[in-house]
């Protein structure tokens, strides 16, 4: 009990750089979970069109591609990546990274292998969240644009998808909720980010008060870095609460796409 | 992938015991998951503000904090702390804590989602706080909880490879991968037949959960 009570434990975590340390490699957890995010967005609306296709074959084949990659652990296909990915592809990663992402993450061929698995699954959970969103309008509203004229890529372009995206909104936000819970796995690439950085902070030799031969504070740590990762989310949920409000409010919509844990249902508001 | 059958015959019993240690940690975490997630729940409808904000304070921090950090505070963290729990133990508090914060807000929806009227309604027919609960509104929330449930039950399997991995000693199915990759180098193969192992529990659960969700659905 000394151990949990022991002040200078906490001391640690806060003492010298220790803090803002902890802090810039949650900033690669971020970037990693906002670079995914803007793939998995892209990638989920053309598999989503797939997979509402007309074409019987093309969307039974687009949902078994769907409930596979949703059904199988981030943490396999990380790893998978992380071995199966070739060298070649990740030295590419490393002379080609963009240059506005962070040293650590522009400097690890690893991180390329995170992204394709990070994108692979959620663009299935985001590709089934557009799904949803579409799906849940009215059919009246297809079939009054069809009536009007309108072809199938213009009905979906113009009527379709803008009604269809708004309401996905807060799915989204809470989909980016459990994408940045995600990118902490990660370290097991051997990946800086805020994680690795704890257990960095941990290894730091020596205690700056007591001297040497003070334990670890492992726990008081990893608390610290549990509770950034619950205020930045927190941050997340406060403004899918509020889109969700504004939402209702604008449109008047009876049916919001609300997403729990990467299980997606429509619920009416 | 042109080893795939050699891999899996020479390896089936390693990948079997490893399927079975993840039903084992998903079994165990759900079970602490139900009766943590029903006690948080009834917390956060209890008719007291205070013990309101106790139910959020454990929903809001649980479910916002990543699996891995969750498994490492009460493997390693306890461990360092004193407190040797075992193995299994650790990563099963872990993933059923972490999935009982989901419970508790799955309960409390389906509660909230029967609606005012009938609470008001079983009150003034002289029913107490207790007796409304038990007879007018959980027999009703039960069906709307079900499916959420049936959910959370695929989360926690994909789940149950963060915990055990982060605690090296728990060989689950993924690292019986590992194990298999780093013994003959067929990385393809080795991880092949764990997504398969993962698929042949998570598939047959989401096609359970679809029907559930279509014998519950509430129409109106």
């Amino acid at each position: 009990m000394d151990y949990l009570f022991d002040s200078s434990n906490w001391e640690w975590v806060f003492a010298g750089r220790n803090f803002m340390f902890l802090l810039e490699r949650f900033l690669n957890n971020i970037v990693l979970a906002l670079v995914t995010m803007a793939l998995s967005l892209i990638v989920g609306l053309g598999v989503a069109l797939l997979r509402i296709s007309k074409n019987r074959f093309v969307a039974a084949a687009t949902g078994l591609w769907i409930d596979i990659w949703r059904n199988l652990p981030v943490l396999l296909l990380l790893l998978y990546f992380g071995l199966a990915l070739p060298q070649e592809v990740k030295e590419l990663w490393v002379d080609n990274a963009p240059g506005f992402l962070p040293e650590q993450i522009r400097g690890s061929g690893q991180v390329i292998a995170s992204i394709i698995a990070l994108t692979v699954y959620n663009s299935a959970v985001i590709a089934e969240i557009f799904r949803a969103g579409i799906q849940s309008l009215e059919r009246g509203q297809g079939e009054a644009a069809a009536a009007l004229g309108l072809r199938y890529w213009k009905s979906m372009r113009l009527i379709i998808l803008p009604q269809g995206l708004r309401r996905m909104v807060p799915a989204t936000v809470s989909q980016l909720i459990t994408l940045t819970k995600d990118t902490s796995l990660v370290s097991i690439l051997a990946i800086q980010e805020l994680v690795s950085a704890g257990s960095i902070v941990n290894n730091t030799s020596g205690s700056p008060f007591g001297g040497v031969g003070v334990p670890a504070p492992i726990l008081q740590v990893y608390v610290v870095v549990g509770a950034m990762f619950v205020v930045f989310n927190l941050a997340l949920s406060l403004l899918s609460r509020r889109l969700e409000v504004r939402e209702r409010k604008r449109s008047g919509d009876v049916e919001t796409v609300t997403g729990l844990e990467d299980q997606i249902s429509i619920k009416p508001i | 992938m042109d080893r795939l059958v050699p891999i899996i015959v020479n390896n089936y019993d390693i990948y079997l015991s490893g399927l079975l240690l993840t039903v084992e940690l998903v079994g165990i975490s759900f079970a602490i998951a139900m009766v943590v997630g029903t006690l948080v729940a009834s917390l956060r409808i209890a008719p007291a503000k205070p013990l309101n904000w106790i139910g959020m304070l454990y929903v809001e921090s649980f479910r916002n904090v990543p699996l891995l950090v969750l498994a490492i505070i009460f493997s390693a963290g306890l461990l360092r702390a004193g407190f040797d729990i075992g193995r299994l133990s650790s990563a099963s508090i872990a993933l059923g804590l972490y999935t009982a914060a989901y419970i508790a807000e799955s309960i409390r929806s389906g509660v909230s989602a029967v609606s005012k009227g009938q609470i008001e309604a079983s009150l003034s027919l002289g029913f107490t706080y207790r007796q409304t609960m038990r007879q007018v509104i959980l027999p009703q929330a039960f069906r709307t909880v079900i499916p959420p449930i049936g959910n959370l039950i695929i989360a926690m399997i994909k789940n149950s490879a963060i915990v055990a991995g982060s605690l090296i000693a728990l060989t689950d199915i993924l690292k019986v991968a590992r194990v298999v990759n780093s013994r003959t180098f067929a990385t393809n193969e080795a991880f092949f037949w764990a997504g398969v192992g993962y698929l042949l529990l998570t598939i047959p659960a989401t096609i359970i959960v679809r029907r559930l969700e279509k014998r519950f659905a509430i129409k109106r």
